[in-house]
C-alpha cells in the first residue's frame, strides 16, 4: 500500500449525535406522539406471594376515555423464553413468566392486567379501578434458606426454590486445603441493585390491518429477538414485524429486553388497531424492570505460608427472583465464570444454586456476576492477606497468572456440570496489574494514607483485580453499501447511550480510507438491517467492528473480480477501488457487501480498581477520595469514549457501594420505590475517576479488540470495600458490599444489628 | 363538586382551562385540567426536551428556568404557570449551533445518552446567570441537584467550570 | 405517576384563599410552592377534592424584624431565606434553608409549605421548635396563633384546621446575645435527613450559655426538644465534658423508634449526639 492512511482506529473523536442531544432534539419513545395514539397502564401485584382468585376489569371500563382492558383470560397462555442457548436449562424453562399472572402473583410489580384508555392520566385512573383479588401466601424472601423444607414453594408446580445447581470442580480441592498453612472461611453477601437509567421503559406499537405489519418504537439491545419473539405471539411473519430503535437514555443491561409489557402493548397494537404507546413510570421501573446482583456466599480460601493462594471452595446462592426471564441463569452462570479470577489457583470447588423468591426478577446489569464475583474473591484475597500479615498488592501481584502461561484454562474436572471451561486466551496479566498500580499513583495513596492515619483519621486503600468476560457470539452481521454521499454501515447491534455509532463509523473509515463524516452508521430499524444478536456482554464493537472488517474483505473481492486483479492489489480510498493498473471502481458500483464476524466462546480481559476512602466512625460515612481503574481493550478504537465509558461505569459501581440498594421489608414488599430511598450517587459525592486504557490486543479476533463498556463496574464493589475495611482495621469486619453510612456505623458499633450484615432490611 | 353556587372560579376535575405561558419568548396556550403537571403539560406542546425521569421531584430530568430560574416542571401543575416566563434548552441556541454552556458540555464529555442533558443545561444556565463567580464547590453543589447515570456527573461539574469560566473571560 | 383529578382555584387575595378554603371543605389542600404536595399528589399518596392555590397571593413573601421578633411570610422561597441576610440569633434558619432538598426545590419550596406539610425530617419545622415560633393561622373565622410546639401533632399532621391557611411563623425576640446553629446528617446532598439539629443559647459575658434550645429532626413524630440536655446545658460553660452530657441526654431523650430501613433507631441516636456535639461547639466559638 502507498501513501498515508488516516488513522481513525485509536483516535479520540468526538462522539456523534452530541450536538443534537445537546440541543435537545433526540426523539426518545416518550416523544413520539401518533395520530390516534392510546395509552396503556399495567395493574401489577400488590402482594409478593398469593392466589389470584380474580380480576375484574368492569369498573375500570367504565372510566371515561377508556378504551380496553386485557387479563390472562383475554390472551393466549405464552411464557416469554430464556434468549440464549447457553443460559437454559429444561428446568429453567419449567419458570418462565407470562405476560399476565394466571393464578398465582409471586412478586409485588408483577403485571395482572392492562387497561388502555386514550390519556395517560385517564389510564392511571383506570388502572386503580381494577378490582384485584388475592389471598396471600407467605413470601420466600430468604436466599440460603429457600431451599430450606419448611420454606413455602414460588412455583409448586416446578416443587423446588433452586432452578438448578451449577457445579464446577477445578483440581483436587480437597488436597489442596488440606496442605494449607491458612484457611479463611467468610459468608458474603452482595446487595440488590437497580440499574436505574434515566430513562424508565417505554414503547410504542402500531399495527398497519392494510399492509399486516406491527411496528414497535423503544426496544434497543436485542432487535431482532424481540421482532422473533413478537412475530410468534402475534402469528405474523417475523419479516412483518419491524422493532426501531429511537434514542435511549441509558441501557445498562436492564433495558431492552423483552418483557411483559413488550408482548402486551403489541398484542394491543394489534387488537385495537391503533397506535398504543406504554411508558413505564419510575414506581414500576423500581418493581417491574430486572433487578440484579443479590448472592450470599459461603466461602472460604486456602494460601499457604509463603503468600500462595492455593484454592477456594465456595457454595452460593444466587437470586433470579420470581422467574427466570429472558437472560436465563446467567445470574448465576457469570458469577461461577468470574470466580477464579486472574490468579494461578492449583483447585477450586464451585456450587451455585440458582434460586427463586418472590421478588422482581433478576437479570443483568452492566458488569453482570463478575461486579459480584470480583468482590467476594478480592475480599476474601484481602482476609487471607490480613491473615498472613501480607500486603494485600504483593498477595496479588504473586499469584496473578504470568504471560508465559498464556492461553491458560482452568478445565473444569469430574463433578463439574456440563459447563465451558474458564480460558483466558492471553494477556501480561502482571504487567498490567503494575499499570494499574503506576495510574492510581499507589504508592502516593500509601503515604496519604499514612499522614491521614497520624492526624487520627480512618483512612484505607483498596485495591482489586479482575477477569472480565466479554464479547459472546454468535456471530454478527454488517452490510455496506457504498452511495453517493459515502458508506452506509447497516449493523443490528444498538447504541444505549455507549457511542458505538461513532466507534464503528472510525472502523469502516479507516478500512476504506474514507473520510469519517462519510460514513453513515444505521442500527436503528429491523426492516433495514441484516440478522443480529443486539447489544450485551460488551460485544457490540468487537462484533459489528470485526464484521464490517469482513465486508471489506469481500468488497476487496468483489472489486477485484471486477478490476480482473488479485485482491491484494485492491485499494481503497475516498469511495473508489483501485486495481493497480486495471483501473477503478466506485464502491457504489461494487453494490451492497454483507460481511459477517463469527465468534465462539467469550474474551477475557484482566483489569482493576485502586481507590483511596475514608470513614468517618461517628455516623458511617464512606467517602471515595480518589478512585483509579485500569482494563485492557486489546485496542482502544476511541479511547476518549471508552474513558467515557469505563468511568461511568465505575461511577454507577461507587454508588451502588456507598447508597444504593433494593430493600424488601419481611413480606416482601419493596421498600426502594422512589429515587429518594433508591440513592444513586451524585457529583457531590463522587470522586473523579482515572482510567488507564491498557492495550494488550487479543488472539480471538482480527482487529483485536475486547470488551470495555462494562469493565468499570467490575473492580468497583471489590475496591471500595477492600479500602472501607483497610480504613475500619480490626474495627468491624467488611462482609458485604454495601458500605452505606448505616452498614458501617453498625459494623463499628453494632454488630448485632441486621444493617451490616447484608441481610435485606427489614422495616420497623 | 365544583363548589356549585360558589361565587368563585372553580375548575372542576376533569375540566380543561386556558393558561397563558411564555415559552422561550413566545406566547403560548396551553388548555389543561387542573391536574395536569406543567412538564406533561410542555411536552404535549412539543416542548420534549423537557423529559421525565422520575415524576417526583427526584432526579432533575425536566428542569427548566421559570422566570430565569431553574425549577422541576414535574413539581408544578400546569395551571400554576399561568402568566410565567418559561425557558427551555431551545432557548440556548439559535440556528442548529451550540451555545457556549453546550460547547462545554461537549467539550467535557459531559453527556452520554443525553436523556438528563437539557435538565443539566438549564440548572447550570440558571447558576450560570445568578452566581457568575461561583466557584468549584458551589459548582458541584448545584449539579448535585440533578442525576446522571452515565457520566456520574463529574464531566458536567467540569462543564459547568468551563462556561462560567469564559463566561467571566468574555465580560 | 399522574396526579388523580381534583377542582382548583387560584387565590388572588388572602381573604379569597381564605373563603375558597371553607368552601373547598374538609378534602381540600393549600398549594404554595408545591415542593412537597407535587410528589404526594403524583404518587396519588394524597388525594384531594379540591386545591387551592395560594401561590399569586400577595404580601405573604416578607421577611422582616419588628420589635426584635422575626416575621416570616408563609410564602417566603426556601432560596430567599437561603440568601437573606439573617444572623445571630436567626442563623439557623438560614443554615437549614440551605439544606433543604435541592436548589430548584428552594426556588420553588416554602416556609408556609414546609411548615404545613409537617415532615418530621423538615428543616425549618426543627428551627421552629428550637426558636419557640408561634404559627399565625388564619380562616374565615378569624386569626390565631399556635406555638410550634404544639403545632405540629404527628407525621404530616398539624393543629391547623382544614380552614385555616398558614400565614406566617413569628419568632420571638431572643435576649441580647442568642445565636443559633442548625446540623444534619443526610447520606446524600439534599437527601432527607436521618437527624437534624437546631440548637441556640444566649452566651453571657463571661462564656455561660443561657436559655439553651436544642431541637431535633427525624427523630421522632414531630420535631422534638431535647429538654432534659436544655436544662443541663444552661448555665454550664459548654466545656467538653457539659457538650458530651448534653449530646448524652439528646440522644437519649428522643424518640427514633426502630427508624426506618435506610437508618434504624440506635443508628440515629448516634447521630443525633454526634450533631447536638457539632452543633454545640459551634455554638460557643465567638460570633
Amino acid at each position: 500500500m502507498s501513501g498515508p492512511r488516516s488513522r481513525l482506529i485509536g483516535s479520540p473523536e468526538p462522539r456523534r449525535k452530541n450536538r443534537e442531544l445537546l440541543r435537545g432534539e433526540g426523539t426518545y419513545v416518550a416523544d413520539i406522539r401518533l395520530e390516534g395514539q392510546l395509552h396503556a397502564r399495567v395493574v401489577r401485584s400488590p402482594a409478593a406471594h398469593g392466589r389470584l382468585l380474580g380480576v375484574d376489569t368492569s369498573e375500570a371500563l367504565g372510566i371515561p376515555g377508556v378504551v380496553a382492558a386485557l387479563t390472562a383470560a383475554d390472551i393466549d397462555d405464552i411464557r416469554i423464553p430464556i434468549r440464549l442457548p447457553f443460559a437454559e436449562s429444561p428446568e429453567a424453562n419449567r419458570v418462565l413468566q407470562a405476560p399476565l399472572a394466571t393464578d398465582v402473583v409471586r412478586y409485588v410489580g408483577e403485571p395482572v392486567a392492562v387497561v388502555v384508555a386514550d390519556d395517560p392520566y385517564a389510564a392511571e385512573d383506570a388502572a386503580e379501578h381494577v378490582l384485584v383479588d388475592i389471598d396471600e401466601l407467605e413470601p420466600v424472601l430468604d436466599l440460603a434458606a429457600s431451599s430450606e423444607s419448611s420454606q413455602p414453594l414460588v412455583h409448586e408446580h416446578f416443587g423446588s426454590n433452586t432452578v438448578n445447581r451449577l457445579a464446577y470442580r477445578y483440581g483436587d480441592a480437597a488436597a489442596v486445603f488440606e496442605q494449607a498453612d491458612v484457611v479463611v472461611h467468610r459468608r458474603l453477601r452482595v446487595h440488590r441493585l437497580a440499574a436505574a437509567p434515566m430513562e424508565t421503559r417505554g414503547l410504542v406499537a402500531d399495527f398497519d390491518p392494510a399492509s399486516g405489519v406491527l411496528t414497535v418504537w423503544g426496544g434497543a439491545k436485542v432487535k431482532h429477538f424481540t421482532r422473533g419473539l413478537l412475530s410468534t405471539v402475534l402469528g405474523l411473519e417475523p419479516t412483518d414485524v419491524r422493532v426501531i430503535e429511537v434514542e435511549v437514555g441509558g441501557g445498562f443491561g436492564t433495558r431492552g429486553e423483552p418483557y411483559p409489557e413488550d408482548i402486551l402493548v403489541a398484542l394491543l397494537a394489534q387488537r385495537l388497531q391503533r397506535p398504543v404507546q406504554w411508558i413505564e413510570d419510575r414506581w414500576e421501573h423500581m418493581v417491574a424492570t430486572n433487578h440484579a446482583r443479590e448472592q450470599e456466599h459461603d466461602i472460604e480460601m486456602a494460601a499457604d505460608r509463603d503468600g500462595r493462594l492455593l484454592g477456594f471452595r465456595v457454595r452460593g446462592w444466587c437470586d433470579h427472583g420470581a422467574y427466570v426471564r429472558t437472560q436465563g441463569l446467567l445470574p448465576a452462570v457469570l458469577p461461577m465464570f468470574h470466580l477464579p479470577g486472574p490468579y494461578q489457583w492449583q483447585a477450586f470447588s464451585m456450587d451455585l444454586d440458582a434460586v427463586l423468591t418472590n421478588r422482581t426478577p433478576v437479570g443483568t446489569y452492566r458488569g453482570p456476576g463478575m461486579t459480584e464475583a470480583t468482590f467476594i474473591r478480592e475480599r476474601m484475597v484481602d482476609l487471607v492477606a490480613a491473615e498472613l500479615q501480607m500486603d494485600p498488592v504483593q498477595l496479588r501481584r504473586r499469584n496473578l497468572i504470568a504471560e508465559e502461561s498464556m492461553p491458560f484454562t482452568f478445565m473444569p474436572g469430574p463433578g463439574s456440570g456440563a459447563v465451558m471451561p474458564i480460558m483466558y486466551q492471553g494477556g501480561d496479566f502482571p504487567a498490567a496489574f503494575d499499570e494499574l498500580l503506576d495510574a492510581a499513583g499507589y504508592d502516593q495513596l500509601r503515604d496519604w494514607r499514612r499522614e491521614a492515619r497520624s492526624g487520627g483519621r480512618h483512612a484505607g486503600v483498596g485495591v482489586s483485580a479482575y477477569i472480565e468476560f466479554a464479547a459472546v457470539g454468535p456471530f454478527e452481521d454488517v452490510d455496506i453499501v457504498g452511495d453517493d454521499q459515502g458508506v452506509v454501515i447497516k449493523a443490528a447491534v444498538g447504541s444505549l447511550g455507549q457511542g458505538i455509532e461513532t466507534a464503528l463509523a472510525q472502523i469502516a473509515a479507516e478500512l476504506l480510507d474514507v473520510p469519517l463524516d462519510d460514513v453513515a452508521v444505521e442500527f436503528h430499524d429491523t426492516a433495514e438491517l441484516p440478522q443480529g444478536f443486539g447489544a450485551f456482554a460488551s460485544r457490540s464493537t468487537v462484533l459489528a467492528g470485526n464484521a464490517i472488517a469482513a465486508a471489506v474483505d469481500e468488497m476487496r473481492a468483489k472489486a477485484a473480480h471486477l478490476l480482473g486483479c488479485a485482491p491484494g492489489e485492491v485499494e481503497f480510498r475516498g469511495g473508489v477501488a483501485t486495481g493497480g493498473d486495471r483501473g477503478s471502481v466506485r464502491l457504489a458500483e461494487i453494490g451492497p457487501t454483507r460481511g459477517r464476524f463469527e465468534k465462539e466462546g467469550l474474551t477475557a480481559s484482566f483489569g482493576g480498581a485502586v481507590c483511596s476512602v475514608s470513614v468517618d466512625p461517628a455516623d458511617g460515612r464512606v467517602r471515595v477520595h480518589r478512585f483509579a481503574l485500569a482494563h485492557d481493550v486489546g485496542r482502544a478504537v476511541n479511547p476518549r469514549l471508552l474513558r467515557g465509558q469505563l468511568a461511568g461505569a465505575a461511577a454507577q459501581g461507587i454508588g451502588g457501594a456507598l447508597f444504593e440498594e433494593l430493600a424488601f421489608d419481611g413480606n416482601g414488599q419493596p421498600l426502594s420505590v422512589t429515587l429518594a430511598d433508591y440513592m444513586m450517587p451524585t457529583a457531590a459525592e463522587l470522586p473523579d475517576v482515572e482510567v488507564a486504557i491498557i492495550e494488550h490486543g487479543s488472539g480471538s479476533n482480527p482487529l483485536g479488540i475486547k470488551g470495555g463498556g462494562e469493565a468499570g463496574m467490575v473492580g468497583s464493589f471489590g475496591a471500595v470495600a477492600n479500602g472501607v475495611a483497610d480504613a475500619v482495621g480490626e474495627g468491624a469486619e467488611v462482609l458485604s458490599s454495601s458500605v452505606s453510612p448505616a452498614r458501617i456505623w453498625h459494623a463499628l458499633n453494632d454488630p448485632s444489628e441486621p444493617a451490616g450484615t447484608g441481610k435485606p432490611a427489614q422495616e420497623a | 363538586m365544583t363548589g356549585s353556587g360558589s361565587p368563585h372560579p372553580w375548575l372542576g376535575p376533569d375540566e380543561a382551562a386556558p393558561v397563558a405561558l411564555t415559552v422561550n419568548g413566545t406566547a403560548l396556550e396551553v388548555r389543561v385540567p387542573p391536574r395536569r403537571t406543567l412538564a406533561d403539560a410542555l411536552r404535549d406542546a412539543g416542548c420534549t426536551s423537557v423529559r421525565l425521569g422520575c415524576e417526583h421531584g427526584v432526579c432533575g430530568t425536566c428542569t427548566i428556568l421559570l422566570d430565569g430560574s431553574a425549577v422541576r416542571s414535574c413539581l408544578m401543575l400546569a395551571v400554576q404557570g399561568q402568566g410565567h416566563h418559561i425557558e427551555t434548552v431551545e432557548s440556548l441556541a439559535g440556528g442548529d449551533g451550540l451555545g457556549p454552556l453546550q460547547q462545554a458540555f461537549d467539550d467535557n464529555d459531559a453527556l452520554q445518552c443525553g436523556f438528563c442533558t437539557p435538565g443539566f443545561l438549564m440548572l447550570i444556565e440558571s447558576l450560570m446567570r445568578s452566581e457568575p463567580g461561583a466557584g468549584e464547590e458551589r459548582v458541584r453543589e448545584v449539579v448535585s441537584s440533578n442525576l446522571c447515570r452515565c457520566t456520574g456527573g463529574g464531566p458536567v461539574v467540569a462543564a459547568a467550570q468551563q462556561a462560567l469560566a469564559s463566561n467571566r473571560d468574555g465580560r | 405517576m399522574k396526579p388523580a383529578p381534583f377542582a382548583y382555584a387560584a387565590a388572588g387575595t388572602l381573604d379569597e384563599a381564605v373563603e375558597l378554603l371553607g368552601e373547598a371543605g374538609e378534602d381540600a389542600k393549600l398549594l404554595a410552592g408545591g415542593q412537597s404536595l407535587l410528589p404526594l399528589l403524583s404518587f396519588r399518596l394524597a388525594r384531594p377534592s379540591h386545591i387551592v392555590d395560594i401561590g399569586a397571593v400577595e404580601d405573604l413573601d416578607s421577611i422582616h424584624e419588628d420589635h426584635g421578633q422575626l416575621r416570616v411570610g408563609a410564602l417566603v422561597r426556601h432560596a430567599t431565606l437561603e440568601q437573606a441576610d439573617l444572623h445571630g440569633p436567626w442563623r439557623a434558619l438560614k443554615e437549614a434553608a440551605s439544606l433543604i432538598g435541592h436548589l430548584p426545590i428552594r426556588v420553588r419550596g416554602t416556609l408556609g409549605g414546609s411548615l404545613a406539610h409537617a415532615d418530621p425530617a423538615g428543616e425549618l419545622g426543627v428551627v421552629a421548635a428550637a426558636l419557640d415560633a408561634e404559627i399565625v393561622l388564619r380562616s374565615v373565622r378569624g386569626l390565631r396563633t399556635v406555638p410550634a410546639g404544639a403545632f405540629f401533632l404527628a407525621p404530616l399532621m398539624t393543629a391547623a384546621d382544614a380552614d385555616e391557611v398558614l400565614v406566617e411563623a413569628r419568632f420571638p425576640a431572643p435576649g441580647d446575645g442568642f445565636r443559633s446553629v442548625f446540623e444534619e446528617f443526610s447520606p446524600r446532598a439534599g437527601d432527607f435527613a436521618y437527624a437534624s439539629v437546631a440548637a441556640g443559647c444566649r452566651m453571657a459575658d463571661d462564656g455561660s450559655a443561657h436559655d439553651v434550645r436544642l431541637a431535633l429532626g427525624s427523630v421522632g413524630p414531630t420535631p422534638l426538644r431535647a429538654r432534659e440536655a436544655e436544662e443541663a446545658l444552661s448555665g454550664s460553660m459548654l466545656d467538653d465534658a457539659a457538650i458530651v452530657e448534653g449530646a448524652r441526654l439528646a440522644a437519649a431523650g428522643c424518640d427514633p423508634a426502630a427508624g426506618d430501613w435506610h437508618a434504624g433507631g440506635e443508628y440515629r441516636r448516634a447521630l443525633v449526639a454526634n450533631l447536638v456535639e457539632r452543633a454545640l461547639r459551634r455554638l460557643r466559638q465567638p460570633a
